[in-house]
């Protein structure tokens, strides 16, 4: 399936902002993540729980899903395919391992954000909560580097990819073939 | 250059008057092995951080006070 150009531009454009926004709602997430680590003000941890939920549920849930989806059109519409090129290949490997991490990790912010919302925890038990700092920044780099992936598209063809070029280009010298037939 | 191991291409007997393919199977690009050691280890040391018990995961729902 190949989309026409302009039907490949809007999805690029659609695509982009749905990354490139995953990417900045993880930076604002990470920056709660960090007051949540190491801030000892009560209020400070109540707020930045309780905004950790709404971002990840709210913001950047939706977002990984979205990204996702049109991930997997630009390349199944475009003649990159999806298990043709090295980097597409660990784009969408990179991409599904974040949103899966991302979504069980949804369950543990809820859970600090239960606490943080109930008004009998002691400040003691809040600032024992701790944050989800290592996979937030795991992931951001995660995104990163997938970012810069489809920025590069570094060279190299799987195996799969080169037998399917190989195939297209057995048929057009065949159809050429034919037509001078 | 194609391995003496590797399965013959399929139009090498065929009368079709199309060329053989010479180009070889393309191999592992050299980024994506340097990506599969980095990641191989950086769990390896994950991994060893937390049976150390110096990287504590963090509790869930059902783990929690």
């Amino acid at each position: 399936v190949t989309m026409s150009p302009g039907l490949r531009k809007f999805a690029l454009a659609l695509h982009l902002t749905l990354s490139v926004g995953w990417i900045g709602a993880v930076a604002a997430y990470v920056a709660l993540d960090v007051a949540a680590a190491t801030s000892r003000d009560v209020q400070t941890l109540r707020t930045a729980y309780l905004g950790m939920d709404l971002i990840s549920r709210s913001v950047i849930v939706p977002l990984a899903l979205a990204s996702l989806l049109t991930g997997l059109v630009m390349s199944l519409g475009t003649k990159w395919g999806l298990f043709r090129h090295y980097w597409v290949l660990i784009s969408l490997v990179l991409t599904i391992i974040a949103t899966v991490v991302l979504v069980v990790e949804t369950r543990t912010i809820s859970h600090f954000a239960d606490i943080a919302a109930d008004a009998t925890t002691s400040g003691d038990d809040l600032r024992d909560l701790g944050g989800t700092l290592v996979h937030s920044v795991g992931g951001t780099v995660v995104l990163l580097v997938v970012l810069v992936l489809n920025m590069y598209k570094p060279q190299g063809m799987t195996r799969y990819g080169w037998r399917k070029q190989q195939k297209e280009r057995r048929d057009q010298r065949l159809q050429r073939t034919a037509l001078v037939q | 250059m194609r391995n003496m191991a590797d399965p013959p291409l399929q139009h090498d007997t065929d009368d079709t008057g199309v060329e053989p393919e010479r180009e070889s199977k393309p191999g592992m690009p050299r980024w994506v092995k340097v990506g599969i050691i980095a990641l191989v280890v950086l769990v390896v040391l994950v991994v060893i951080l937390t049976l150390t018990g110096v990287h504590d995961p963090q509790p869930g729902p059902g783990h929690g006070p």
